[in-house]
């Protein structure tokens, strides 16, 4: 599915996070997001996904119009995220934490729980089947009765990506994750979002490591307060004069143009 | 002796599906409700109202069970667009809102005398129907908190946001936890006006709530065994504190409010030196190989 923001604005108070910003990301492709702090980043991911409703623009998949659905929604029409902090049920193990990233248990259904009770088990049967593969591609299978809140930020990092899997999703957004996270498992995370590339699904990856930008992505775009600074493959924006002074910090917003 | 122990067992299965339904709200989905004792006053109040209005007791009965999710219904619809701070305000104040008009208004169910309701004559039978009450609401809690579903309130319970970017519309699954939660307590709600053979609205004052939520802490939230047990520790202080007041003479109030600083003290040291409880949320291991 093909992902296209249209001139989506976003105001926080006098803070324009977002100003007139467009992009599209096509199945097979990683797109990468990069920008300084607070250029506007994760508040597009936001805005893709349904936590915030833009106060212009348009966002569609797939040639459908989201723009503003409620994050359930979203995520239902095959719009996955994982959050720059990661989010996960800290308290609950990993494998819960796995589990309810798949859609679709009939043992969510209370009716079921207690009239169709083979059908209960034969959907958990298949979901934990499926929970335990990906933990073993991820290398997190021992730590599978672990509490979330207790993995390392490399791992829980490693763990929001699982849960993403799990609900299979088409469109995949995805915040920084080699941050803060080790060479080895940031290697891991190259090659399983290269998989994940090649089996059509459509990347939207933000990150400020470029050796990861330029390993992954086809092309990207650089924001700088909440626009689009430059466009281009990796190599064209990394020589980019624009580029160059807005991470040197020398570019001033608020005079330009 | 044997009179005693009927009696106690019978308070202590009402109690303690009281506290089972709480667990499922704010233990499992993390839901607030600081008006718990609302749906047993309306499961009591269905049966005092059909008893005031001389209709049959079946009629009390059904409306009780009926009654009890449906006003959750009208609670929660317009009150959880709220932050969960002001949800948990507003349903203390509701829970006030509906004793006070059963207090106010006599034509309903007798006002501030109360109403007389048919007695189950032989405590025995009103014991066997409570352990009962307690056995089906203990399965049925259980069930869904071991179930998938039951994984999926907890989610909810930690992270709102994240069960939506899952693709979990948390406030339909809120909705389902306080169903079943309100109609457990609404339907011990009718049995206890038909135990007691009297409703009025001193039974149902925010101070019980209070007691069903230290039952809930203490016990150890996310766990019915343990809120089960904490019902029961509560009872057995309450009880206690009776027979100190007619072994020492101290005037009944005193004796009361003795009674509520013990729970309250309780209370503080749980949460300060185990705020998971007595018995604590199990983590279920899974042994997966494939
Ligand atoms: N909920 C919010 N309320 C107010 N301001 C916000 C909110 N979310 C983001 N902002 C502001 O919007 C701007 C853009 O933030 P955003 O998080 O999108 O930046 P980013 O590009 O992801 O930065 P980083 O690389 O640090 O993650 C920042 O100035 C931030 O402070
Ligand atoms: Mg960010």
């Amino acid at each position: 599915m093909t992902l296209r923001v249209d001139e989506v604005s976003l105001a926080f108070g006098q803070l324009q996070a977002l100003d007139g910003l467009s992009l599209a990301a096509e199945p097979g492709r990683i797109v990468g997001l990069i920008g300084p702090n607070g250029s506007g980043k994760s508040t597009l991911l936001n805005v893709v996904s349904g936590i915030y409703a833009p106060q212009s623009g348009t966002v569609h998949v797939g040639g459908r119009r989201i723009t503003a659905f409620q994050p359930d929604i979203v995520a239902t029409m095959g719009v996955g995220r994982t959050f720059q902090v990661p989010r996960l049920a800290r308290r609950l193990t990993v494998f819960q934490n796995m589990l309810v990233g798949g859609r679709g248990h009939r043992g969510e259904n209370l009716w079921n729980l207690f009239v169709r009770i083979g059908a209960v088990r034969t959907d958990e049967h298949s979901m934990q089947e499926r929970a335990y593969a990906i933990v073993r591609r991820l290398g997190l299978q021992d730590k599978i009765n672990e509490l979330a809140g207790q993995l390392s930020g490399g791992q829980q990092k490693l763990l929001s990506m699982g849960v993403l899997l799990m609900s299979d999703p088409q469109i995949l957004l995805i915040d920084e994750p080699a941050a803060g996270v080790n060479p080895v498992l940031i290697e891991q995370q190259i090659v399983f979002l290269s998989q994940l590339r090649d089996e059509g699904r459509t990347i939207l990856l933000i990150e400020h490591n470029m050796d990861m930008i330029t390993g992954l992505c086809d092309d990207v775009y650089v924001l700088d307060g909440g626009r689009v600074l430059a466009y281009g493959t990796p190599d064209e924006v990394r020589r980019d004069p624009a580029v160059m002074q807005s991470y040197l910090g020398t570019h001033e917003r608020k005079v330009a143009s | 002796m044997i009179d005693f122990a009927i009696y106690m067992t019978t308070i202590v299965c009402i109690w303690a599906v009281l506290a089972i339904s709480l667990n499922i709200q704010f233990g499992l989905t993390g839901l607030v409700n600081f008006g718990q004792i609302l749906p047993f006053a309306i499961g009591a109040y269905s049966a005092g109202i059909a008893s005031f209005h001389g209709l049959p007791i079946w009629v009390g009965v059904l409306a009780g069970l009926i009654m009890g999710p449906l006003i959750g219904f009208l609670v929660i619809f317009p009150t959880r667009r709220m932050a969960q701070d002001y949800w948990a305000l507003a349903s203390l104040g509701i829970a006030e809102m509906f004793r006070l008009t059963m207090l106010n208004f006599r034509g309903i169910a007798g006002g501030v005398e109360g109403t007389i309701v048919e007695r189950l004559s032989d405590p025995r039978v009103a014991m066997a129907v409570s352990v009962l009450a307690l056995v089906v609401s203990f399965i049925v809690a259980e069930r869904i908190s071991k179930a998938p579903l039951g994984r999926l309130l907890r989610v909810i319970r930690e992270d709102e946001t994240l069960a939506a970017t899952l693709g979990r519309n948390p406030f339909r699954f809120q909705v389902v936890a306080m169903a079943v939660a309100w109609a457990m307590a609404s339907a011990v709600g009718v049995l206890y006006a038909h135990i007691t053979g009297f409703v009025d609205h001193g039974s149902f004052m925010v101070i019980e709530t209070f007691i069903i939520w230290t039952a809930v802490i203490v016990g150890g939230p996310g766990r019915n065994l343990g809120v089960v047990v904490g019902a029961i520790i509560i009872q057995a202080m309450s009880v206690s504190t009776r027979f100190v007041a007619q072994w020492t003479d101290l005037p009944s109030d005193v004796v009361a409010n003795l009674r509520l600083a013990l729970v309250g003290l309780l209370l503080v040291v749980m949460i300060m030196y185990r705020p998971e409880g007595f018995l604590r949320e199990k983590k279920p291991n899974y042994d997966v190989k494939s």
